[in-house]
């Protein structure tokens, strides 16, 4: 009985969390596109790659179409002479394939921006302004008319001449964007620093014991306490 | 007439051969009173010793991981920070241990003055189930939930220490009552290698489903510990009296004390004849016995000294308890896993010790000698392992050696000795003594234990272990010194024995 408490709760938990998470996902998804006003023109690198892989323009962004599978999101970002001085929060973009920052006034890209954009593959970034993760996460980093292009981005785990990154036992290095990496839990493991393998056979180990408790407790009880006198 | 003992086979055989005059299945009702309680003190045991195990799986979910880069993502790998590092995870670890043995100790010495006091089926229950339940919250609950914090997890131990405590001195009273003296010694001394098998059980059970989690330690240790103590309440009969059996005190053998002199016993002869007709089965009980006080309890002769010595033992034994894989690693660079396993060794000698030692003694008819001698010995067996080479065989040799002469007397004098203390005849038998001297015994030797683990730490981080085995050896010997008195008067009540039985023939 404890065990099944034990299935329930996490359940409940992830229910809320995911209410919360989700309500507030939604409200800086719009924000991101309505960071600055106008739309996607179809000329520019964004707008192109966004017809050309059938993308729904809404404001700033351009939005997967199709799929009822996988759930709607942006796949590109165009943010291009928009009066950004300070790249912070851009999360609810975070599986963009393109994101075009040139034309602004970039003063500060925060170390953790671009952290977890494992899909982001073309970049265009004021000259000034580095590739996040340094040029070594990039397959082509050039600039062009005033703009900084990085292209391909690289696989932060497979690299060679880097130190090593190794992760913690149990857990496997993945890609999370541009320079970072994360270490997610191998197969089978879960729970904090991937200490938990498998899940608990609740059933297999509380039923038998349950059931010879009561059964060892009737059978003593038949042949001993019955006799007792009560003092 | 102790000469004699010599030739009297361990009680139960003589228990059985009265059950045919009563007519009742005593060997079935006897025979049953053993496994609950023996079960007890195993599981309670077994859930000690998780806590050993899964220490490290505790510190490593306390502490965020040490590494030169952040890890991502951080709910997997950073956000907890009870602790900054393993190091202090560990500190704190032992401090509990401490704090579990000091409370152990403190309760020992009430529980056992409520154990004489209040049914000894509800304290043991009480005791089983509610230590289960601590442990549950402890390990379980606060895990599943998320909190972690340094009050609620000592606070919980402190209660947890004073919970366990009250089974022990009600399990030897419940086994006192249902054997006499004389097969005591060896009845005890295999019973109480409960605590070593309980080890053994525990690292096997922690072992098996850590792999889940530490949480899952603990909930099916203490789920299994719950399990005992409703079993204990639907099945455990306290004493013979309450099935309406003559009470193993009309033996007038198992009546015959520890420190007996020759001239008593006429008395207890007597006394036996009284005690007997007072305790018809189908009279009723005029007064039930009184209970003893608890500094009466500790005037008792050969209590306090007893007491001491056990202090002294029992502060080496934890010491191996807590600290041998640690030193097992830590001296000769072994595998925690290895070491864990060869650490069993030291339980497995102190099984065979108490056994075969409480076996001697009983037919000697007397238990200061044996321990003296045994103790003598376990300090050549400390200095021996001290030197140990860098090879498990010998190694594990040497520590069996060891468990053997430490434990077994450590075994003995917790449960038969404290036995024959609390139902010597200075209490005349008619008050119920038995669980409130276990309760001094233990909680003596249980602080004993608890100052030594952080003595141990202080002398291993300043001096090195080879100090370390030193102040084992010394603590040894100051057992002994303890047990000195005792051992003049039971060596001169044999000697007398032996002149006596010449002048007859």
């Amino acid at each position: 009985m404890k065990a099944g408490c034990s299935q329930l709760k996490p359940v409940v938990l992830v229910l809320i969390f995911n209410v919360c998470f989700y309500a507030s996902y939604q409200v800086t998804e719009l924000q991101v596109c309505e960071l600055c006003g106008g739309t996607i023109l179809n000329d520019t690198t964004v707008g192109k790659f966004c017809s050309s892989s059938a993308g729904r323009v809404d404001g700033r962004c351009c939005w997967t179409n199709d799929n009822t599978s996988d759930p709607e999101h942006i796949i590109g970002l165009d943010l291009s002479n928009c009066s950004l001085t300070h790249v912070e929060d851009l999360q609810a973009a975070s599986r963009a394939l393109m994101i075009d920052l040139s034309l602004n006034p970039i003063v500060n890209v925060s170390d953790s921006a671009f952290q977890g954009f494992t899909e982001l593959n073309y970049m265009i970034l004021p000259q000034d302004i580095f590739c996040p993760g340094g040029n070594t996460s990039w397959e082509k980093v050039e600039v062009k008319e005033g703009n900084r292009l990085c292209e391909g981005q690289k696989d932060t785990c497979n690299q060679t001449g880097q130190l090593s990154i190794n992760c913690p036992e149990n857990s496997l290095c993945a890609p999370y964007g541009p320079g970072f990496f994360e270490c997610s839990c191998a197969d089978n493991y879960h729970g904090y620093k991937c200490l938990r393998e498998g899940e608990f056979p609740a059933l297999q180990v509380f039923g038998p014991l349950g059931a010879s408790t009561v059964v060892i407790a009737i059978l003593l009880w038949v042949t001993q306490r019955r006799k007792a006198k009560s003092h | 007439m102790h000469g004699l003992h010599g030739c009297i086979a361990p009680n139960h055989n003589r228990s059985y051969l009265r059950t045919g005059l009563d007519c009742t299945p005593y060997k079935i009702i006897y025979r049953d009173s053993i496994i609950p309680t023996t079960s007890n003190y195993v599981l309670l045991h077994a859930s000690r010793k998780t806590f050993s195990n899964v220490k490290v799986s505790i510190s490593a979910q306390w502490t965020p991981s040490v590494q030169n880069v952040s890890l991502s993502p951080g709910e997997t790998w950073e956000d907890n920070h009870l602790f900054a590092d393993e190091n202090q995870a560990t500190l704190f670890l032992g401090a509990l241990d401490s704090i579990f043995l000091f409370s152990y100790a403190v309760g020992l010495y009430l529980s056992g003055v409520i154990g004489d006091r209040v049914n000894l089926r509800y304290v043991l229950c009480v005791g089983l189930c509610g230590s289960a339940a601590v442990e549950f919250v402890f390990g379980t609950l606060t895990e599943w939930l998320h909190i972690y914090n340094i009050y609620l997890y000592c606070g919980l131990w402190v209660l947890n220490g004073l919970l366990q405590s009250a089974v022990w001195p009600c399990v030897v009273a419940v086994m006192g009552n249902w054997f006499g003296k004389t097969g005591r010694g060896f009845i005890f001394g295999l019973w109480s290698a409960c605590a070593s098998v309980g080890n053994i059980l525990g690292a096997f059970l922690a072992s098996s489903v850590l792999k889940y989690g530490y949480e899952y330690a603990f909930l099916v240790t203490s789920v299994v510990q719950f399990a005992g103590g409703v079993v204990v309440f639907f099945g455990l009969l306290t004493s013979p009296k309450e099935t309406g059996l003559n009470p193993v005190e009309t033996d007038t053998d198992s009546h015959r004390p520890l420190m007996s002199d020759e001239e008593n016993e006429v008395e207890v002869e007597v006394y036996g004849r009284r005690y007997q007709s007072v305790q018809q089965p189908d009279e009723p009980l005029v007064e039930p016995p009184r209970a003893i006080g608890f500094c009466q309890a500790f005037c008792l002769p050969g209590v306090l000294p007893y007491s001491l010595a056990y202090a002294c033992l029992k502060l080496v034994n934890y010491s191996f308890f807590f600290w041998l894989p640690f030193y097992l690693s830590n001296n000769y660079g072994w595998k925690e896993a290895e070491a864990d396993r060869l650490s069993v060794w030291y339980d497995v000698g102190g099984i065979i010790g108490g056994t075969v030692q409480g076996l001697i003694s009983d037919f000697m008819g007397k238990r200061a000698p044996v321990l003296a001698i045994s103790l003598a010995l376990a300090m050549g067996a400390l200095v021996g392992y001290s030197n140990s080479p860098n090879d498990k065989v010998i190694n594990a040799a040497l520590l069996a050696t060891t468990g053997f002469f430490i434990g077994g007397p450590s075994n003995m004098i917790s449960s038969a000795i404290s036995a024959d203390l609390g139902r010597q005849e200075a209490l005349r038998g008619s008050q119920e003594a038995l669980a409130t001297v276990t309760g001094i015994v233990d909680g003596t030797g249980s602080i004993g234990a608890a100052g030594g683990q952080y003595l141990v730490s202080l002398i291993e981080s300043k001096l090195g272990w080879m100090c370390v085995f030193y102040f084992f050896v010394v603590m040894t010997g100051g057992s002994i010194v303890f047990i000195t008195p005792l051992l003049f008067k039971e060596v001169r009540a044999m000697w007398r024995d032996r002149q006596a039985l010449h002048r007859q023939l």
